[in-house]
């Protein structure tokens, strides 16, 4: 609960980030009594604060899921098994004698 | 008397039932009246002058085709030029064959509609575009056979199996001892 | 058991109440299209029965139902084959065509045949299931034509637009080319095989006879776009949106593949022919990503995208991993579909404008759009652990492990990189930047029947690689060991792409361009292939056949023939008679050359 309360302020600057890019200033307004992107007169209609949320989740869902499964699953970028490199295998793993030996 | 009475109404009867089948003289190999037809070449000024007036056009830009017996008669012969070249904009009587009401109609129409034959300018020549399509992919066919003659692999050794390479799994003798597989040597 | 085949059937059944709810009062009461959409997402749940219980037991099955036909030993049945290929494909199919449907209830909402809309959407779905899950040639050849039939029907929607029917045209007249292979090999397996059943056909033939497979090459080439047959395919781009998103990208054109992938039996021993699938589906990939990077219109950059996609899968029947290629079916039609959701939601939302040129700064007004346009194209480059990767990574790694053509590993690569650079094109153009339209006030993603569609596909372009590819019977897909340079071919080639296209296309925004180059020319004009095909092959066709028909007939017949050659004759024979001198001694003297001839000879 600790680690929750320190990060409200993160969440509040989070919050005035989304609000930033879904109003000019004003908060949301609404239409017809529900969340609707207002139109405007030649102006880009905004998009509402949930369709801006949404986004994000979904963006950052698929960001969470990359970096996941990296943690989890590197293997499947990086290889799997370790390539053989025949240059670095000595001569007694193989069971070679030395030469001078005869 | 009767005889000759009753062939004379069978000849008749027969005549008139073959007019009702067939009218007499109104039904050629390809469904195509004598009106329909082109007429005859134009050899003289004044028969090209009408053939010109028949097809609408001016004397000017009257050109029939040759006279190599294809069959074209007086038929004008119109640039090769597709439906899709003309103006979309204007308004045309036939607006989707982009014609107007009695122009001379070129032989191959059927050909030059919109969605067939396009003639219209392209950017590049045609003798460009040919070359390069063509050389983009003779030079692919021929990387791909020189792709075959060296082909790309890793470098692996053959499978190796146990139980004497699947000696009995293969259908190999089962009252036979088979031969010891060595996968190693030293 | 029982649970399995039951509610496969009910998967299919379920399907066909919407074709008859029209003849009965319902019709009146329902919104038909609503309704379909709703009948179609029960469908894909009843659906996941079977696929789990596939997934989690392994379970198959083939049913044979009823007797269609008997013609002395050879025995025509409906004949249902229920196997991993055709279990996973409904799933993926009904998933995507829910979707598309209640996508096309915000598209299509203003068509006046709205009704018949979804009923042509159904009866294709209905038809592609036919397809995947026939159990002899006779049904697959039914599905096969049932769903070039519905992609003309789709196609020619605003058939008003002469674009339009020029592209459904296309579409019929290529496939038409493609079915000649099919038909070919139908009628080889019948006389050699005595049978149209798969399983008969696998058990007579060894695939070393090179005629069926060619045929059966031949028809996957014009179902699916390969090179050669491909400019259909961008044509088609004329229908509605949902229509491109469900049929030319996710289910239609993949039934190609999906026959090759059928018939792999057959396949895998005919080493000839895997090469040249493998050349045919290089080619294919390379060209069209070639053709999709200075392509301006998003639909188009998309469906040559799909192309591509197209000719990875048929690289991948090369490389003899048809479970590769249909795995990377099964995740391409997820993010494909979503990516032509998108482009149909920015397409609306400004006013039918397909133009990239005139986008830009859509990341502002359409947040949810442009989140899924990027996630649906980072899964097409194969980032990793999106859903395109699961397949794609593995098929450019089985390609570069295995013994195969070098060049076609080559341009694979290469192609592999143009698609990041076509897809970074669309995400810089379309999303990014200042706005280049005029702003309309009606710009808005509130509908929930357009969006929810587009959350759904984009979570499972997320998550449905994962869970697919971690249920694949492992047997399916080779574990590879490989050195490191080989492992990041794939990832290094679309980070390069990435890259080189950013930094292009951030110098050369404000740049102009006075003149095009040939390459640009090349790439912009479809590789001349259209305009020189398109025009010469018609040409020669149609005005031999008007001048045989009309002209040549009584040239022939009436002139020719008869008066002509009598004319000739007569003038031939009186011209030897007249010719003829009377010098008798002479003429018999010549005998005397074939006496000495003889006599030399036989002495």
């Amino acid at each position: 609960m600790s680690a929750l309360t320190r990060l409200a302020p993160f969440a509040r600057v989070g919050g005035r980030l989304f609000r930033g890019r879904s109003g000019g200033g004003g908060g949301v307004r609404y239409a017809g009594g529900s969340a609707r992107a207002w139109p405007r007169y030649r102006e880009c209609s905004q998009p509402t604060r949930s369709e801006v949320i949404q986004a994000e989740v979904l963006s950052s869902a698929m960001w969470f899921w990359i970096l996941w499964r990296f943690w989890h699953d590197s293997d499947a970028v990086l290889g799997h098994f370790p390539y053989p490199d025949p240059s670095q295998w000595t001569d007694e793993e193989l069971g070679i004698l030395p030469d001078d030996e005869d | 008397m009767a005889g000759a009475w009753a062939l004379a109404r069978g000849f008749r009867w027969l005549q008139s039932t073959a007019r009702q089948a067939v009218p007499l003289g109104a039904r050629t190999a390809s469904h195509i009246t004598k009106d329909m037809l082109p007429g005859a070449y134009p050899r003289t000024p004044e028969e090209r002058a009408a053939a010109a007036k028949k097809y609408n056009m001016r004397v000017e830009d009257y050109e029939p085709y040759p006279d190599e017996g294809m069959g074209y008669g007086d038929y004008p012969k119109l640039p090769d030029r597709s439906q899709h070249e003309r103006d979309p904009w204007y308004e045309w009587d036939h607006p989707d064959l982009r014609l107007n009401w009695g122009e001379p109609i070129h032989w191959h129409l059927d050909m030059y509609i919109r969605n067939r034959v396009d003639t219209s300018p392209t950017p590049v020549s045609w003798h460009i575009m040919r070359n390069h399509l063509f050389s983009f992919v003779a030079f692919m066919l021929f990387m791909f056979w020189v792709g075959e003659m060296y082909p790309s692999y890793q470098p692996v050794g053959p499978k190796q199996y146990p139980y004497n390479n699947l000696y009995l799994e293969r259908g190999g003798d089962p009252s036979k001892e088979p031969q010891p597989v060595v996968h190693y040597e030293i | 058991m029982n649970l399995f085949n039951s509610s496969f059937i009910m998967t299919l059944t379920i399907l066909t109440f919407p074709i008859i709810t029209p003849l009965t009062n319902l019709y009146k009461k329902s919104h038909y299209p609503g309704y379909i959409k709703t009948i179609i997402s029960i469908s894909f749940f009843l659906s996941l029965i079977p696929t789990l219980t596939m997934f989690y037991s392994g379970q198959e099955a083939t049913m044979y139902n009823w007797s269609w036909l008997n013609i002395q030993t050879f025995h025509l049945n409906i004949n249902i084959k229920l196997d991993y290929f055709s279990i996973l494909f409904m799933s993926v199919a009904l998933f995507v065509t829910w979707s598309i449907m209640e996508f096309s209830l915000w598209y299509m909402h203003s068509d006046p045949n709205m009704d018949k809309f979804f009923k042509y959407l159904l009866l294709f779905l209905i038809t592609m299931m036919i397809l995947v899950t026939a159990n002899n040639l006779f049904q697959l050849f039914i599905g096969w034509e049932s769903v070039g039939i519905m992609s003309f029907l789709l196609i020619g929607w605003w058939h008003g637009r002469s674009d339009a029917n020029t592209a459904a045209m296309q579409a019929v007249l290529y496939n038409r080319i493609g079915d000649i292979g099919f038909i070919l090999s139908m009628t080889w397996f019948l006389l050699y095989s005595n049978s149209w059943d798969l399983q008969q056909i696998f058990i007579t033939q060894e695939g070393t006879d090179i005629i069926p497979m060619l045929g059966l090459l031949l028809a996957a080439t014009g179902k699916s776009a390969q090179f050669g047959l491909h400019p259909w395919l961008p044509s088609a781009m004329e229908g509605p949106t949902p229509v491109s998103a469900l049929l030319h990208s996710s289910t239609m054109v993949v039934a190609g593949i999906f026959l090759l992938i059928r018939f792999y039996p057959l396949m895998q021993n005919n080493q000839s022919l895997q090469t040249l699938c493998l050349c045919l589906g290089a080619l294919t990939t390379l060209f069209t990503a070639i053709c999709a990077l200075t392509q301006n219109d998003i639909k188009k950059i998309v469906a040559f995208s799909t192309s591509s996609q197209l000719g990875l899968m048929m690289v991948t029947i090369g490389i003899n991993q048809p479970h590769l290629a249909f795995l990377h079916i099964c995740t391409h039609a997820f993010f494909k579909a979503m990516l032509f959701l998108c482009s149909g939601s920015i397409i609306h939302n400004l006013n039918d404008e397909q133009d990239i040129r005139k986008m830009g700064g859509l990341h502002k007004t359409l947040p949810i759009t442009s989140s899924s346009l990027m996630i649906g194209s980072m899964a097409l480059t194969g980032i990793p652990f999106l859903t395109g990767f699961y397949s794609k990574d593995l098929i450019i790694e089985s390609a570069t492990t295995s013994y195969t053509n070098a060049w076609a590993l080559v341009i694979t690569l290469i192609a592999t990189s143009l698609t990041a650079v076509y897809s970074t094109r669309i995400i810089f153009f379309a999303l990014l930047n200042n706005p280049r339209f005029n702003f309309s006030p009606s710009m808005n993603e509130n509908d929930p029947t357009m969006i929810n569609p587009i959350k759904r596909l984009a979570i499972s372009s997320i998550l449905a690689g994962f869970f697919i590819s971690y249920n694949i019977p492992i047997t399916n897909i080779p574990q590879m060991t490989m050195p490191p340079y080989m492992k990041f071919a794939a990832i290094l080639s679309t980070v390069l792409g990435f890259m080189i296209a950013l930094e292009l296309n951030v110098m050369t925004k404000n740049l102009k361009s006075n003149y095009s180059t040939k390459l640009t020319n090349f790439s912009n004009m479809l590789g001349y292939f259209p305009p020189l095909i398109h025009r010469t092959s018609p040409f020669i066709n149609l005005s031999t056949g008007q001048n045989l028909a009309s002209l040549m007939i009584d040239l022939i017949w009436l002139e020719k023939s008869l008066p002509k050659t009598i004319s000739q004759t007569q003038a031939m024979a009186s011209m030897y008679t007249s010719t003829q001198t009377g010098l008798l001694k002479l003429y018999f003297l010549s005998f005397l050359i074939s006496m000495t001839l003889a006599l030399t000879l036989l002495f």
